[in-house]
């Protein structure tokens, strides 16, 4: 039987463990997405536009020591829980969880619909154990893994950086990682799904995003917003050269919007879009 | 958001004629407006800010602060120097930021409230707050302000500037989130804020370049830079301390790593609202006490 996704804040507290080594914690905070800005300010827009639903965070104490945070968000799916992970994907791979980073004293992880982030206030090698155990138990806690987005699988192999793929659903986050425009040009709105990805070639660093809409009309406003306000030179051809002497181009296949962004030449950047293409076309004949 | 949008090819128009406009990103939309004349910003930095562990030292900083103002005014007396900011009758609020991980300080907080009395105005007719200042009866009647609060990166606005310092100045801060921040300056122009701030003091004691995690922060990435820059113009304080941020992310990182999100409401703040100055080539740079590690 399928588990209800509904948000818990008995169970989310349930998967932190109450000790960690000689360190004891607090009484848990608690947040949801109206009241996490109490917790972390405008940094809660980061959660917020992952459509997290609860926040647990636990503070750790010993005597003399560094404290330890753990936060622990419920995102209410899979999908949001990977993105919010990929937001910031600097670090080293720490083996937790469906994908993991750690750097500076703080672990982050996915696992189902979970993000968790464990801190140590100063990185010392005992914090940095702590950390890490912390890490390993909460991801053992949680009984499954969940599915990616599906638009990932939609994303040619070759000369990807698979671990700086991210995603996202509003053109802010977008501009965090590849700054677009100052507004809305593709019309994400928070109900359209995203993956920026960087592929690096003999032709150096190029971008390919994909945005899936919830349906074709929408997916078509945006490829004509798109081209009125990126690309108006491009006319009907959909490929333009840009001023860095890089080729820029787009394509709409169903609900689905594909752009390349920064290819080396026209070929690499219709080769990228066909490439989608065909991927969508068989995912949609399964 | 109204009109053309601004996009990466438009910023690729501009880089492609002027390599160091990476900074101005999306606030090139618009050109700034105003006086040709030069805005003038104080950095001040004494090596014995902090002590062996870190605290700031309130004779030092008193005397930093002091040094800087007199330098802002042109006065060689600090007592003269901060009556031409604040007038004995003003009723002033110092709007602090109180954020655990990394606070105005008290000392700060202290420097300012013992200038502001060297200028006449009774203890009880100042008040220093943050997140109650709306409910605070001295902001609620100031005749005057004084803005500070510590440099550092920003999750969703890219840096946590003098500007954004008044978002407690709303009731709900959350309204002034779209585009990453873009229209904090608007806050300035609100009835019990706007024509009221004398002095703005960017705490640059341990600023934070990068940061991490929901809490975006390590004490990883703050350092002792033991300054404060001040100025009249809130965005031109922002825009000088932005340099700095950036310069150490550049000496850290070992390449230039522009902050993410763009702090675009700092030039926005010039460009769109006309609040004050974001271009360095229209501010005088004044720089007090030692040199060494300055970045800029």
């Amino acid at each position: 039987m399928t588990e209800p996704m509904v948000p818990d804040v008995q169970k989310l507290s349930a998967l932190i463990p109450p000790t960690i080594g000689p360190y004891v914690s607090e009484a848990d905070q608690t947040f949801d997405a109206e009241t996490i800005f109490d917790y972390i300010d405008g940094a809660g827009e980061v959660y917020r536009s992952y459509n997290m639903k609860l926040l647990v965070s636990r503070r750790f104490h010993k005597d003399g020591k560094p404290d330890i945070v753990v936060d622990l968000f419920d995102m209410g799916s899979p999908e949001d829980a990977f993105g919010v992970f990929t937001h910031d994907l600097d670090g080293e791979d720490a083996a937790i969880g469906q994908g993991s980073t750690y750097k500076a004293g703080l672990l982050s992880f996915w696992k189902d619909r979970y993000f968790g982030s464990v801190y140590a206030e100063e990185e010392t090698a005992e914090t940095k154990g702590l950390v890490f155990e912390l890490g390993r138990r909460i991801a053992g806690a949680i009984p499954k893994e969940g599915p990616k987005p599906k638009l990932l699988s939609y994303l040619p192999a070759e000369g990807l950086v698979a671990d700086r793929v991210c995603y996202f659903h509003n053109y802010s986050v977008l501009n965090y990682h590849f700054f677009v425009a100052d507004g809305d040009v593709l019309l994400l709105e928070q109900t359209a799904s995203a993956v920026l990805a960087p592929y690096m070639t003999a032709g150096g660093k190029s971008y390919l995003l994909v945005v899936g809409y919830p349906d074709e009309a929408k997916a078509a406003r945006a490829y004509g917003s798109f081209a009125k306000n990126y690309m108006p030179d491009a006319e009907k051809s959909g490929i333009v050269r840009t001023e860095d002497r890089r080729w820029t181009a787009s394509a709409k296949a169903g609900d689905t919007l594909i752009i390349v962004f920064n290819a080396d030449s026209d070929q690499f950047a219709m080769n990228q879009l066909a490439s989608v293409q065909e991927r969508i076309k068989t995912a949609k004949k399964k | 958001m109204s009109g053309k949008m601004f996009t990466r090819r438009d910023f690729l128009k501009v880089a492609s004629v002027a390599p160091l406009a990476g900074a101005l990103l999306p606030a090139l939309k618009g050109a700034a407006a105003g006086p040709p004349e030069k805005v003038k910003v104080v950095l001040v930095r004494d090596p014995n800010a902090l002590d062996a562990v870190g605290t700031p030292s309130f004779a030092v900083i008193q005397r930093m602060l002091d040094d800087a103002v007199m330098a802002l005014v042109g006065e060689k007396d600090p007592g003269k120097a901060w009556r031409k900011i604040i007038k004995p009758d003003d009723i002033v609020g110092i709007k602090t930021n109180g954020w655990g991980k990394l606070p105005t300080t008290t000392q700060v907080e202290q420097a300012i409230q013992r200038g502001v009395m060297s200028a006449g105005v009774p203890e009880g007719m100042t008040s220093i707050d943050d997140r109650g200042v709306l409910k605070n009866a001295i902001f609620q009647n100031a005749t005057a302000l004084v803005n500070a609060r510590p440099a550092r990166t920003h999750h969703w606005a890219g840096m946590g500037s003098c500007i954004k310092n008044y978002i407690m100045f709303v009731p709900k801060p959350s309204d002034y989130h779209g585009d990453t921040c873009a229209d904090l300056a608007a806050i300035w122009n609100l009835p019990h804020v706007k024509d009221k701030t004398r002095l703005n003091v960017l705490v640059m004691l341990t600023p934070l370049f990068h940061g991490i995690g929901p809490s975006h922060f390590s004490k990883e990435f703050t350092w002792e830079y033991k300054g404060l820059i001040v100025s009249r113009d809130p965005v031109a304080a922002d825009a000088t301390g932005l340099r700095v941020l950036q310069a150490k992310r550049r000496d850290y990182f070992k390449e230039d790593r522009p902050l993410q999100p763009t702090p675009h409401h700092i030039q926005l703040a010039d460009t769109r609202h006309h609040l004050g100055v974001s271009d360095p080539n229209r501010i005088e740079l004044v720089k007090l006490g030692f040199e060494e590690g300055a970045l800029i």
